[in-house]
This record gives C-alpha cells, structure tokens and sequence, in this order.
C-alpha cells in the first residue's frame, strides 16, 4: 500500500516537472509547479517532516508561485512572440542529462543507500510533534542561522523595493522648487570634442 | 540537550555590522532623495569601526561558539580584517562614480553593507547552514546591486544573467552539501571532518557530492568552465559595482573553499585535488588567450580574473600550508591591486562617459603621468613583474607547487603568466606610447585622487617589503 | 518500507530534469526561475530524506532556512526580470544578447 502511494507520488511529480520544463504557456507551468510542490509535500509527510510539508504549501503554493503568477499576468507575455522550440543544444542537452542521470542512479542506488544498508529509523513514539522539535533546535542551537535568514528577508524587502518602486511623476506645479532655481541648474556649458564617444547613455535616476 | 553559554564577544563585527546596516537602511530611507552621502559616510564610519573591532580582537583567544556554527581564528581574522580595509577603498570610490553620475541613492550603500556582513559571515563559518546562508545573503546583495541601473538595458541583462547562474551554483553547492551531509550524519565541518578521518565511509557517495560542491564553487569563483557569467556581469554592470564584485568577494570565496575543502574534507585531499587542477589550469589557459582579444577594459580585467583565479586554485590544490598561505596572499594581493585598475576607469570617466575601453588611455602619459605612472605599477603588479606585490604572490604559488612535486604545472603557470603579462605590457604600450585621442586633462577632485595613489602605492610598497603580509600569511597556517 | 534509495534517485530525477530545463530553455526567463525552485525542490527532497533515515534534525533545519532563502531568492528573481522587461520588452533567453557573453 505505502508503496504504491509513493509511487504513485512520485510520477505525478516527476511528470509535472516535466510538464514546468517542456510547455510553451508560463500560466501552465506555474500550475504545474504548483502541482509538484503540493505532492511533494505529500512525499516529506513519508518521511514524517509535517512542519516542513505544510510549509512547503503555505509558503510556496500560497506564497511563491502566487508570485509567479502575478508577475506572468503583469508581464502580459502573450503580446511578446514567443520563439518557437527549444535550443539548438537540444539534443546534446537531453543526452548530456540522461547520463548524469544514469551516473546519479548509480552511485544513489540501492547498492550504497538501500534498505539492507540503511534500514528505516525507529517510529517515534506517540505524542511526538515534529514542529516542537524543530523549534526547539531552530531557537537554541541554530539561533545564529535564524537571525542570519531574517537579514536575508531584509535584503530581499528592499532589493525587490529598491528594484521595482516607480515614484509617480507630479503633475502640479511647486512654486518652491521654482524659486529655488538657479541660473547654473538650467543651463550648463559643455565642452566637447568632435568624437567623443557617447556610450550607455547614462540616465539620471529619478 | 546541553545548554551552553553563547560567547557573544566573538561575533561583535557582525553584530556591530547588522545594526549599522539597518541603520544605514533607515536613513536612506526616512531622508529619501538626499540620503547618499549621509548613508555612504555611515557606512564608511561602520566599515572603519568594524575593522577596528577586529583589529582589537586579533590577539585574544579564538574558538567556536554559537553551538558550533561561529568560528574566531586566526585566519578569519585577517581575512575579515582585509574585507573591511578593500571595501573602504571600493566604497570611497563608489561614491565618486555615483555622485558625479547621480545616480543611486543611500540603498546602495545599505545593500554594499549588507553585503560586508554576509562576506563576514562567510568567513567565521564552520557549519553547512552557517556558510550558505552568508554565501546567499551576499548574492543577493550583488545581484540587486548589478540591477539598480534600472534604466541600462545592459546592466540588468547582467543581473538577470548573474542571477541564474548564481542560483545554479547554489543548487549545485547544496545538491553538494546534502550528499555528504548523507555520508557523514553531520552538517558541522568540523564533525564532517572527523567522520572522514575514522573512517568506513563510502568514499564513492563522498567524491560524488564532492563534484557538486566543485562545480558550485567553480561557479562562484568564475573558474573555466563555469567562467560565463564573468565577463557579462563585469561588463555590464556599472563600474561601481564591478569593482565591487571583483574584490572583496573573491576574499569571501576564498575563505568558503578553504572552509569546505580545507577544514571539512581535508581528508578527500586527493579526490579534490584532481578536479581543482582541471578547472585551474582551463582557467589560466582560456582567462589569458581570451583576455588578449579583448579591446574593452573591463571585459579584459574580468578574462584577467578568471585566469588569476586559476592561479588560486593552484595554491590551495598543492594540499600544504605552505599553499594556502600562498594562495592567501594571493587573494589579498589580488583583491588590492584590482581595486585600483577598476578605480582607474572610475576616475577616467566622467558623467555619460566610462573610460572602459583600452583606446580611450591612448596616451595617458601625456595626458597626466602620475596617474599613468599609478596604473603602470598596477599593471605590471597584475603581470607579475617584480618588484611589484604581483610577483612575489605568484612566486609564492609556485614555490608551493614544486614543493609537493607539481613541476608540469608550474611550468603551465609560468608559461601562462608570460602570455598574461602581453596585455597588460600592451596596456602600458597604449599608455605610454600612443598618441592621445583628446586632450582634456583629468579632473578628478583631490581626495579620489590620493585615495588612488595610496592604493597604487600600496602594492608597490607591499611589493617592495613583501615579507611582512607574507609572515602573517604562513603563520596562520602552521 | 520504501528504502532511502527511492527517494535519492527521485530526488536525483528532479535535479537533473531542472539542469535540464535550464539549458535547453529558450523561450522565456521565467520558466528558468521555475526550474530553479524545482531543484531547490530536489534538494530539499534529498536533506529530508538523510535526515529521516539519520533520525537526524539538523536536515530538516537546514530544508527550513532553504525555503527561507529561496522565497528571497525568488522575489529578486522577479524584481530583476520585471526590470528587464521595462526596458527590453521581451523575456526570451534568447533575445539576452547585448552582452556577447
């Protein structure tokens, strides 16, 4: 029975893996991926990471991919063309993958990592809450680590601000700002050579 | 579970680091348009303080705290030290760049800051979690930092680029991690390195994670064939911002493959020695060749590091104390002196001009010889020419390579910096021997002007009296 | 009991299937974001495993800080594409060639 659920599992995930990588339409890929995490969520349960899972679907399928989807839908891709196929490192780069494939099976295979070498761990007992014990690591000795990921959410806050925010531009008169004005900031003398080159036009940032 | 008193002293830089940082953060924030300059003399005054930290800390104990994931050592020292000490040159000329452009206001510098810290952070790692974490919190900042050009098509096509591959190598890196994390039971170096040392370990499962981990650190570094981001994000990010990349990161990634393959997987000596010479000797041999097509400045300085990258690789694959220390001085060598060529383009150009190609230093040496003099000691220290610090830092390299009996590559690297040292004579030649194209003198205020000399001046000092950097470079290691 | 093995090998499938969709992607930026989350995904798979059959946390500590950084990640990710297409108007991979790279 387990086994059967795991398998089945794990080719709805591995198909929808597939399916992000080959479909021409961003929409359809993001379900698709959307579908991969949910199952693979449904795997880290198997191996009784419930914390984790639930994460996993809070944070990335309510989260991420919402994201994702957003910014597809913002995009508005459809009036971009879309270049038809794949590269021309097509076939190189599906035979490349099948080998380290095969390499990866082989040295993660039953031979090193199997159940006679590595049988499966003893049950917990009952009233055993995987959250709490992960908790109470995350809050004693992975403290340094915690407080490094919040830093890290920081950066990303004012990286994405930083990146994305466009001030509207003001359309009313500030009769301040027009006294302030003076001669040298409307008018500047230049002196150019004939050929200077004139490169990445610089912008002044607003 | 055993409670154990965290020492919070030890990790007072980073600490001091992450508030100044959102400080920083603050200001830049609450003061909107004017922010810069406050946030970048903030950000100086940190960067300056924390170097004093360190410095006061260097002779009290080392050791390990924060339940095994925060390490003080004297290695971690003097390379946190020199990240603080590079990026006050790399800031100061920063704010030339941008003041005289407008452009960018205080995030840049809260992002530079953030930036330091996970550098730090990186560097007192001895823990999987710890490592990545500070690896990640640096990308992060160097990818927003590529992009903040909002405007330039080519400066976001870097960071787009720089950002895939970057979240490749972290993939890699940690497909790495979680295999020998598989092997050994352990995510702690330290521990890793213990369980490799007691043995019966399926040494095949632990070189299989030991390719991801070379492939993710090949890719961070830029070393051949994982070197095809370098170029493009050197090009076409804004030359603060190159500058920034191409110096105290290097310091950072040196530290994290000492700390995986050094303090973690020592053991796997002869696994990773194999793989580092491949990507070194590509790395010299493809850096060099390309490096010499090149007719723009920053393209050729990035084909430059990634042949200078692979003459690290060399020091630390030799496997003895002797080349890390080699490979040490070699990074904070190269950190120094690429501080100063990309200073050099940064005080050439001017508002809507970047000094980024080589014609445009046909005859500098009329134009103003002191600073053509500068970027002679500076390109000849990256060639190698004695008696400039580039000289004996590859000297250093090679002495460690033949030591252990490594003579085919020593002679690869020797033949490879004679090829190198033909673009950077053929700089000083359009220096010195061409005839300008313009006239206009350089005007660059006087302060961006000692700054650059002091620099230039460093590495000839360093070059001139080697043997101080030197012994504080071996005695770390023995 | 489905052995450790089952799940490395699913895991390495994963990964491999996200390299692949990485290189011979061409069409657009966004599914390549998409096949990095998918080998984070793999990974994760793989740090839990380890840490299940090592009655080990420390795995899943780290699958936690992963997630973490990869939302970060993500939200960069797509600050930097949405500015691309500000100024490239386009998404395709291919189209990324002002940089001879």
């Amino acid at each position: 029975m387990q086994h059967l659920i795991f398998y089945s599992f794990a080719s709805i995930l591995l198909f929808t893996s597939m399916m992000v990588i080959i479909v021409r339409n961003p929409v359809r890929a993001a379900l698709c991926l959307v579908l991969s995490f949910f199952t693979s969520a449904a795997i880290w349960l198997f191996l009784e990471a419930e914390f984790l899972a639930i994460t996993l679907v809070l944070v990335y399928v309510g989260a991420v991919m919402v994201l994702f989807l957003f910014v597809v839908m913002m995009l508005d891709i459809a009036e971009t063309p879309l270049q038809e196929g794949f590269t021309r490192y097509f076939h190189v780069g599906i035979f490349v993958a099948f080998v380290i494939t095969i390499e990866m099976i082989a040295v993660l295979g039953a031979s090193h990592f199997g159940l006679g070498i590595l049988p499966s761990p003893i049950e917990h007992p009952e009233g055993y809450s995987n959250t709490k014990a992960l908790g109470r690591l995350l809050y004693t000795i992975y403290v340094y680590p915690f407080e490094i990921s919040a830093v890290i959410l920081t950066v990303a806050i004012v990286a994405a601000i930083t990146l994305t925010l466009r001030k509207k531009k003001r359309k009313t008169q500030d009769p301040a700002d027009q006294i302030k004005v003076c001669r040298e900031d409307r008018i500047r003398i230049v002196k150019m050579s004939v050929a200077s080159p004139q490169k990445d036009n610089e912008e002044v940032e607003s | 579970m055993i409670f154990q008193v965290i020492n919070m002293s030890f990790a007072l830089p980073e600490i001091f680091m992450m508030v100044m940082a959102c400080i920083v953060l603050l200001v830049s924030a609450f003061m909107g348009k004017d922010s810069s300059s406050v946030s970048y003399w903030l950000s100086q005054f940190t960067l300056l303080i924390t170097a004093f930290i360190i410095y006061l800390s260097i002779s009290g104990t080392g050791g390990i705290t924060f339940y095994g994931s925060y390490i003080k050592d004297p290695l971690s020292d003097i390379l946190k030290l020199s990240i603080c000490i590079i990026n006050i040159f790399v800031l100061s000329y920063s704010w030339y760049y941008l003041k005289v452009r407008n452009l960018f206001n205080g995030e840049y510098y809260a992002l530079a800051t953030f930036a330091t810290l996970g550098m730090l952070i990186m560097v007192s790692s001895t823990h999987f979690i710890t490592l990545y974490l500070g690896l990640e919190l640096l990308s992060l900042c160097l990818y927003a930092m590529v992009a903040m050009k909002r405007k330039s098509a080519m400066a976001t096509e870097a960071a787009m680029k720089y950002f895939i591959l970057g979240a490749l190598a972290s993939g890699m890196l940690l497909y790495g991690m979680s295999i020998i994390y598989g092997a050994t039971g352990s995510l702690s170096l330290a521990s890793i390195s213990t369980a490799i040392q007691i043995g019966h370990l399926d040494n095949t499962v632990l070189s299989f994670g030991l390719v991801f981990l070379t492939i993710g650190i090949g890719f961070k570094f830029g070393a051949v064939p994982f070197h095809m981001w370098l170029p493009d994000v050197y090009h076409g990010a804004p030359t603060a911002v190159t500058l920034f990349i191409s110096t105290a990161p290097k310091i950072a990634a040196f530290s994290m493959i000492m700390r995986l393959f050094v303090d973690g997987l020592e053991n796997l000596h002869q696994y990773w020695q194999g793989m580092l010479i491949v990507l070194s000797v590509l790395s010299m041999i493809i850096g060099n060749v390309v490096a010499i097509a090149q007719t723009n400045l920053k393209r050729m300085l990035a084909y430059s590091t990634i042949s200078h990258v692979g003459f690290l690789l060399l020091g630390v694959l030799s496997g003895t104390n002797e080349g890390y220390a080699a490979s040490m001085f070699y990074v904070l060598i190269y950190a120094l002196t690429t501080s100063g060529s990309f200073g050099m383009i940064i005080l050439m150009g001017r508002n809507g001009f970047e000094a980024d190609n080589i014609s445009d230093y046909k005859g500098m040496n009329e134009r103003n010889p002191w600073f053509a003099f500068m970027m002679l000691i500076l390109m000849f220290s990256m060639a190698g020419i004695p008696p400039m610090a580039g000289f004996y830092t590859k000297l250093m390299v090679i002495k460690s390579l033949i030591s252990v009996d490594l003579i085919l590559l020593a002679i690869i690297a020797v033949l490879m910096s004679v090829v190198g040292a033909f673009y950077y004579l053929r700089m000083i030649k359009v220096m010195y021997f061409e005839n300008p194209i313009e006239q206009i003198k350089l005007q660059a205020p006087i302060d961006i002007r000692i700054l650059f000399s002091s620099n230039a001046l460093l590495v000839l000092l360093i070059g001139i009296f080697p043997s101080s950097l030197m012994t504080i470079c071996i005695t770390i290691f023995s | 009991m489905i052995a450790l093995s089952d799940y490395l090998i699913l895991g390495a499938l994963l990964f491999s299937l996200s390299i692949a969709g990485v290189f011979i992607n061409r069409k657009n930026i966004i599914i390549l974001l998409m096949c990095i989350e998918l080998m984070l995904l793999a990974v994760n798979l793989n740090f839990i495993a380890f840490s299940y059959f090592a009655n080990d946390m420390a795995g899943q500590v780290f699958v936690f800080f992963i997630l973490t950084v990869a939302a970060a990640e993500a939200a960069i990710g797509l600050a930097i594409l949405v500015v691309l297409f500000r100024n490239l108007n386009t998404i395709s991979v291919a189209e990324l060639n002002t940089l001879k790279g």
